[in-house]
């Protein structure tokens, strides 16, 4: 009989000690919400490459959350350490009233560690070497006025800014929230992390979503602010730009950036670095390495970590559903101020700058771009925007970094 | 009110410093691209004066190659060839001075190895 009591004792135990007891209702729909992502970047390949171990990170951390758990110190007597079969000389002491207390540390949870670098704003920078150097600044070079494009649509956050703000985000919330207008998940995290890190779930969730949603969310907008006549204008084509000004390039932007917006410094230098082992030309194997193998194990780190931020407790609130919707009208108004900038440029040229590319403002890259192409075509098959568009679009990574230094600037 | 105020300065602010610094990008973009553009035309001018004098010059590669044409009129290997045997050498040694005394056809195939060699060497092209 007493074999069955500690039998049963033994699976009582292990049942109170598991998920099954521990885990929150929340928990169990933020699990669901982990499939529903899986399932839109698996099937769907809606930004796979991030999605997926977003999700994965939310989902892990979700089912086991001392995942993230972070590192603790207790103070215990000489009894309390030997009797938990520890030795007492590997722990540094403190002596309280007389009583020596032992500083028994236990570590974190494994994405403890690597959030770090996400916390420390390790990881957007990185990812921005890896951007930089998978990025040909050629179209932009040819056509700088471009960059008016790629400044126009980073107008959408701070409009989006004074939205939040009526909607009662501190201005630490609501630049966090307002940065998911320029389209650009690292410069969204790097903010984030920075000025109000508990959003980080969220608003990488709310980022990364748009981002992938581009397709669906920014034709419609293009369509209404244009004409017909408009879609269909054919660009002039761009100018070869020689291999010196593409080294200069990074050089120059990094300089005056960095003087003008020191905040901006960390992900625009970064940009231009790997924009510079790839242009010169003398460190093919480094900008090889920044372009694969560095930027995808970023990848796997920033994607999982930001998704193990996402805990039912911090991700189902009203605040969640206020930053989605804020982000979405972000997002809508970069495009918009994007194509509105196009418009005036094309009224300003005589008709030679198709508005469309200005839709390609917002940064992501390349989707914006084959966008203005797609519907540029769907008027004027014959119609080539992609390359135009490409000049806003990488304006657009710059332009999102400056408008990030403006936020932590003013906010930070 | 303070947030709000705070806000709409941030708007202002934020778009101006925005578009400042993108259109101080444009024109020194522009600037630098027309002093790269010119430099760069101005050697290139400056290649062609060099490539047209050298061409009116008696001891050019064009003089030297003329000489060449004596081996295509043994027959055994076509002029067609010698010319173009000429601009690969030509363009090999670049702007240096070129002579091409004779121009022979090998003989033979030679060896199974040596063949071999040669297909591995000249595979890629």
């Amino acid at each position: 009989m007493d074999i069955f009591n500690s039998l049963w004792e033994s699976i009582r135990s292990i049942i109170l000690e598991s998920g099954l007891a521990s885990l929150t209702w929340e928990n169990y729909v933020m699990v669901c919400i982990s499939f529903v992502l899986l399932f839109l970047a698996i099937k769907k390949q809606y930004e796979p490459l991030l999605l997926l171990p977003i999700a994965f990170g939310m989902l892990l951390v979700n089912v086991f959350p001392d995942i993230m758990a972070s590192p603790t110190t207790e103070m215990l007597t000489e009894a309390q350490v030997l009797q938990r079969n520890l030795d007492p000389s590997s722990y540094t002491t403190t002596a309280l009233n007389g009583v020596t207390y032992y500083n028994v540390t236990e570590n974190g949870g494994l994405l403890y560690y690597l959030y770090q670098g996400v916390h420390l704003g390790i990881f957007p920078p990185l990812i921005f070497l890896g951007i930089g150097a998978m990025t040909d600044f050629g179209p932009l070079i040819a056509n700088p006025k471009s960059f008016i494009l790629g400044a126009a649509a980073q107008v959408g956050i701070f409009i989006t800014f004074i939205g939040a703000t009526l909607l009662g985000f501190a201005p630490n919330e609501a630049g966090s929230i307002a940065i998911i207008g320029g389209a650009d998940g690292p410069t969204a995290i790097f903010v984030t992390s920075l000025l109000a890190p508990y959003l980080l779930g969220p608003i990488a969730v709310a980022a990364y979503s748009y981002m992938a949603l581009v397709p669906i969310i920014q034709p419609p907008i293009m369509k209404l602010l244009t004409t017909k006549k408009e879609r269909s204008i054919v660009m002039k084509q761009l100018r070869p730009v020689s291999k010196v000004e593409k080294i200069l390039f990074p050089i120059i932007v990094v300089v005056l950036i960095s003087l003008l917006l020191p905040d901006a410094a960390p992900l625009v230098g970064m940009l231009m670095l790997g924009n510079l082992f790839r242009e010169s030309g003398v460190v093919s194997r480094i900008s090889n390495t920044a372009q694969n193998e560095l930027m995808n194990i970023v990848t796997i780190f920033l994607g999982v970590t930001v998704g193990a931020t996402a805990t039912g407790t911090v991700f189902l609130s009203a605040k969640t559903l206020g930053i989605i919707l804020l982000g979405l009208i972000a997002f809508c108004m970069g495009t918009a101020c994007g194509v509105l900038f196009g418009k005036i440029m094309c009224a300003a040229t005589h008709g030679k700058v198709n508005p469309l590319i200005g839709s390609a403002g917002v940064s992501a890259v390349p989707m914006a771009a084959r966008i203005s192409q797609k519907v540029g075509q769907q008027e004027n098959p014959a119609n080539f925007l992609l390359m135009h568009a490409m000049g806003p679009n990488v304006a657009g990574v710059i332009g999102s970094a400056v408008a990030a230094g403006v936020l932590l600037s003013q906010i930070g | 009110m303070g947030n709000m105020e705070f806000a709409l300065n941030l708007l202002l602010a934020g778009v101006v410093i925005v578009f400042f610094v993108l259109i101080l990008l444009i024109i020194i973009i522009m600037i630098y691209g027309k002093i790269v553009q010119t430099v760069q035309n101005r050697s290139k001018n400056k290649n062609t004066e060099k490539a047209v004098k050298k061409a009116e010059e008696p001891n050019t590669f064009t003089a030297v190659a003329a000489p060449k044409a004596a081996p295509a009129a043994d027959g055994t290997v076509p002029g067609e060839v010698v010319a173009v045997i000429a601009a690969a050498v030509c363009s090999l040694y670049g702007d240096k001075p070129v002579r091409i005394k004779s121009v022979k056809r090998s003989r033979g195939s030679g060896s199974a190895w040596r063949n071999a060699g040669l297909f591995e060497n000249t595979k890629p092209f």
